[in-house]
């Protein structure tokens, strides 16, 4: 989706406290894929556990950390994941649902697809907004 | 008496019955514990809506040295935002 539409729409990742630390409820899934990380205590380990994983991914996506204060994730309502779109006004154009089960990148996809209808996409099945 | 165990018998029986479904549902127990002890809380957390204005928050870069204003990243074109994180 950024790939298609980062040209018409700006995308911003917002990283937020960990969802699945080894010290709270840790997945199985993150122990398979060695990602196992306590939940940070200072903005050091969390900006260090941010830059593991842009690094790991390669992920090409602009992204901003939330401090330890928590207050965008508080105001967005963000953990465990969620996405929205805001148009140039500064309003609310989409919310999503609290992810994972109500995370649905083609829903975003689907409002990007309205709002550029000239862009002619492959689309492909979504797990996350950054494919 | 005997509508007291029955009744007893019953509420374990759901009990037991709600717990199976979460545990089919969740993985296991322990993601059954996780889910009620961590994302249950969450669940109707937030209340912006659509239309809302898109409250604004200061970000760390990844740098860990400089910082911006989410408001800053807004007017020029529609923006996607992606909360989440590595686990």
């Amino acid at each position: 989706m950024y790939n298609d539409y980062k040209d018409r729409a700006d995308f911003l990742a917002v990283y937020i406290r960990e969802a699945h630390p080894l010290d709270e409820w840790q997945m199985k899934k993150n122990v398979d894929e060695n990602v196992c990380y306590p939940q940070p205590t200072t903005l050091t380990q969390r900006i260090a556990i941010a830059n593991d994983f842009t690094q790991r991914f390669h992920f090409p996506l602009p992204l901003g950390i939330d401090p330890m204060s928590n207050l965008a994730d508080h105001l967005y309502a963000g953990w465990p994941e969620r996405l929205y779109v805001i148009d140039e006004s500064g309003k609310i154009v989409y919310r999503g649902g609290i992810g994972p089960f109500n995370y649905h990148p083609a829903e975003v996809r689907a409002w990007l697809e309205k709002r550029f209808p000239e862009v002619h996409v492959e689309v492909h099945d979504e797990v996350h907004a950054a494919d | 008496m005997r509508v007291l165990k029955w009744t007893a018998i019953g509420l374990l029986a759901i009990l037991a019955i709600a717990f199976g479904v979460g545990c089919y549902f969740m993985g296991s127990p322990r993601d059954l514990y996780g889910f009620l002890r961590y994302a249950l809380p969450q669940w109707h957390r937030g209340d912006l809506r659509v239309g809302n204005p898109a409250p604004d928050a200061r970000l760390i870069a990844l740098d860990g040295q400089s910082s911006f204003y989410l408001h800053e990243r807004i007017g020029a074109r529609p923006l996607v935002l992606i909360f989440g994180s590595y686990t």
